[in-house]
């Protein structure tokens, strides 16, 4: 027992498991002495099931656990006295102190010493702690005995099945919840509702990662199906918690924030620049001056730089849906890439610079509006064996 | 140290107990140039009218906490902008040469404004003056929409017989033919005739609901009328 307690338990459900673990002894108890627990007398007449069970020979499969547990955790440990020394040596290469160096100047080491022009990022050297590399695995889920801790064991994915058993009792309870409330003839309050527009699911591998199991395709979809259900009835706020477990944040809302004052030039004009406009393979500045009469000038010119009209309707865009297209003066310096992808990097640059000069309202409409993402997508590398990025071969059958 | 982590994964997971420990290798694929966005991404409403609806249902705000791609480079919210006709645009391309069709379709609607202020001008009383539609851009919306079939014909094939079968189309593909349509009538033409003039001929027919388009629309119609006993081979 002791063993057990002793093996480091990582990301699985503790709560649950550990509690019944540690208190394992005293259910037994429980159990044995049944409805009569008054005195300890009757105890005495009664089977004592943990001496018994501690008599008992452990089984096989807790065996050959402990033996994989134990391999496991020396195993970890040797990783982790690689792992210190590798960080020291990499310290002293790099000329710092071994002491301080964090995860942070690791990863920018490796970048230094090992560099890679590998496409996948994740096929490119790296060295992380060894928790980070070695999945979590889960601890025993049986007793010396041999007998399992959770209802579910059987199923094979206990966890897994415990959300869905989890979230069908939410969705009963939350069902009586309003047949109560129409018994009383009232409305669902307003202010509870929930607020799921900023946040997603968990994906199927944070789902996996999050409970230790490995889940199919369509396990997951069943998950998704069961907590939509959850989440389309009026009272789900009720259970808040439960479904902002399984949900994760998108991007934050970033235009609103770290909004740059505006310095001044020695008309007294302020102005912005915005640098690192990029779209395609386009790179260049952007500067707003504030108030000015609506000049333009790309690259010395005036919006005849672009010789088409589309491209010039991106340039005036943010500026006519902002309004501002007689108040400021631009000015940008655009090199690389074509046309469109040159106005494309000019229209985020001056949409990012207005921020410091639209109201708050017209910052919403702005990001609703998509002027304020900035498009990052390049060119899909050509994949061999096909002409094109996707494009297949005709089909012949033979 | 840990570089060659995936060998010594591989020989971990030699030691594999039976259902209960599970080994997972999670990697978030982040490439390093993505080339479209993730699905969460919302489609960006730029358009000022569109954005005056959002007001007033007090959306504007909900949707300004998520995620929204950017326009696509031929969009803008400008007055000149307009949805159909750029579909129509794309319709007119060949061989990606944007800047061509759209060239051709500003010039088959110069033609229109021109024929129609020839009309207005001709035209004695006032009356007569204020029925001619001098807006190109109304007159493409009124000849497309002229053109829509309302039902479609589809092969089904019955004790080795295929049937026209008559059933109902949906909006995007009578969409889909009616511009289609148009345009085969237009590229049907003298070498002579150059494609703006003949395209601003058909719009302009279409529009008042004559000439070979509608016609064709008219026959549609009427051999799914005539096919109707055979209708129910939709379902049989």
């Amino acid at each position: 027992m002791s063993l057990v307690m002793s093996f480091t338990v990582k990301n699985l459900l503790p709560a649950t498991i550990c509690s019944i673990r540690s208190n394992f002894p005293s259910s037994i108890h429980k159990y044995s002495t049944g409805p009569s627990k008054t005195s300890s007398n009757v105890l005495d007449h009664l089977t004592d099931w943990e001496t018994l069970s501690k008599n008992r020979k452990t089984s096989k499969a807790m065996k050959a656990y402990l033996e994989r547990a134990k391999e496991h955790d020396e195993f970890m440990k040797r990783q982790h006295l690689e792992f210190n020394i590798g960080k020291r040596h990499l310290a002293n290469m790099m000329g710092e102190d071994p002491e301080t160096f964090t995860q942070k100047d690791v990863d920018r080491a490796i970048e230094y010493l090992f560099p890679s022009g590998i496409y996948d990022p994740a096929a490119r050297p790296l060295m992380k702690p060894p928790e980070e590399v070695f999945p979590a695995r889960k601890a025993a889920e049986f007793d010396e005995a041999g007998r399992p801790h959770h209802f579910l064991f059987y199923t094979g994915k206990p966890s897994f099945f415990k959300v869905l058993y989890d979230a069908a009792e939410h969705i009963q309870a939350l069902n009586k919840f309003e047949d109560k409330v129409i018994r009383k003839k009232a409305t669902p309050d307003p202010n509870g509702s929930l607020k799921l527009e900023g946040s997603v699911w968990l994906t199927k591998e944070q789902l996996e990662q999050s409970l230790v199991e490995s889940i199919k395709e369509i396990e997951y979809e069943n998950f998704k199906v069961v907590m939509e259900r959850l989440v389309s009835s009026p009272y789900a706020y009720l259970c808040k918690d439960f479904i902002e477990k399984y949900r994760k944040p998108l991007a934050m809302q970033r235009f609103a924030l770290e909004i740059p004052k505006p310095s001044y030039d020695e008309e007294g004009r302020a102005f912005i620049t915005t640098y690192e406009c990029l779209r395609k393979k386009a790179r260049g500045e952007v500067t707003i001056r504030y108030p000015g009469s609506g000049k333009i000038s790309i690259n010395g010119k005036d919006i005849t730089y672009f010789e088409d009209i589309q491209p010039r309707e991106q340039v005036m865009f943010p500026l006519i849906f902002s309004g501002m297209q007689n108040s400021v003066d631009v000015e940008c310096h655009i090199e690389g890439g074509g046309p469109s992808g040159q106005a494309g990097a000019i229209r985020w640059g001056i949409a990012w610079s207005l921020r410091s000069f639209v109201e708050k309202d017209m910052l919403e409409k702005m990001q609703v509006a998509g002027l304020l993402t900035r498009d990052h997508r390049r060119r899909e590398r050509k994949k061999p064996g096909q002409p094109g990025a996707r494009k297949k071969p005709t089909w012949k059958k033979r | 140290m840990n570089f060659n982590s995936r060998f010594l994964n591989k020989k971990l997971c030699n030691y594999h107990f039976r259902n209960c420990i599970r080994w997972f290798v999670v990697q978030n694929r982040l490439y390093a140039k993505a080339t479209s966005f993730p699905d969460f991404f919302q489609n960006p409403i730029f358009r000022k009218e569109d954005q005056a609806k959002l007001i007033e249902n007090s959306e504007l705000a909900k949707l300004a906490a998520v995620p929204v791609r950017p326009p696509a480079s031929y969009e803008t919210c400008s007055v000149y902008h307009d949805p159909l006709v750029n579909k129509v645009i794309n319709h007119v391309m060949e061989m990606g040469k944007k800047q061509l069709a759209r060239s051709l379709v500003e010039k088959a609607f110069e033609n229109i404004k021109r024929i129609q202020i020839e009309r207005y001008h001709l035209a004695q009383t006032q009356e007569e003056k204020n029925k001619i539609e001098l807006n190109p851009k109304s007159i493409l919306y009124n000849a497309v929409e002229n053109c829509k079939p309302l039902l479609q014909l589809s092969p089904i094939k019955r004790g080795g017989i295929t049937y026209q079968v008559p059933g109902p189309i949906t909006e995007k593909r009578s969409l889909f033919l009616s511009i289609k349509w148009l345009l085969e009538a237009t590229n049907d033409k003298e070498r002579t005739v150059h494609f703006p003039e003949q395209f601003a001929w058909e719009l302009l027919d279409a529009a008042n609901n004559t000439g070979k388009v509608v016609k064709r629309k008219q026959d549609l119609h009427r051999q799914c009328e005539a096919n109707r006993a055979y209708a129910h081979y939709r379902w049989q």
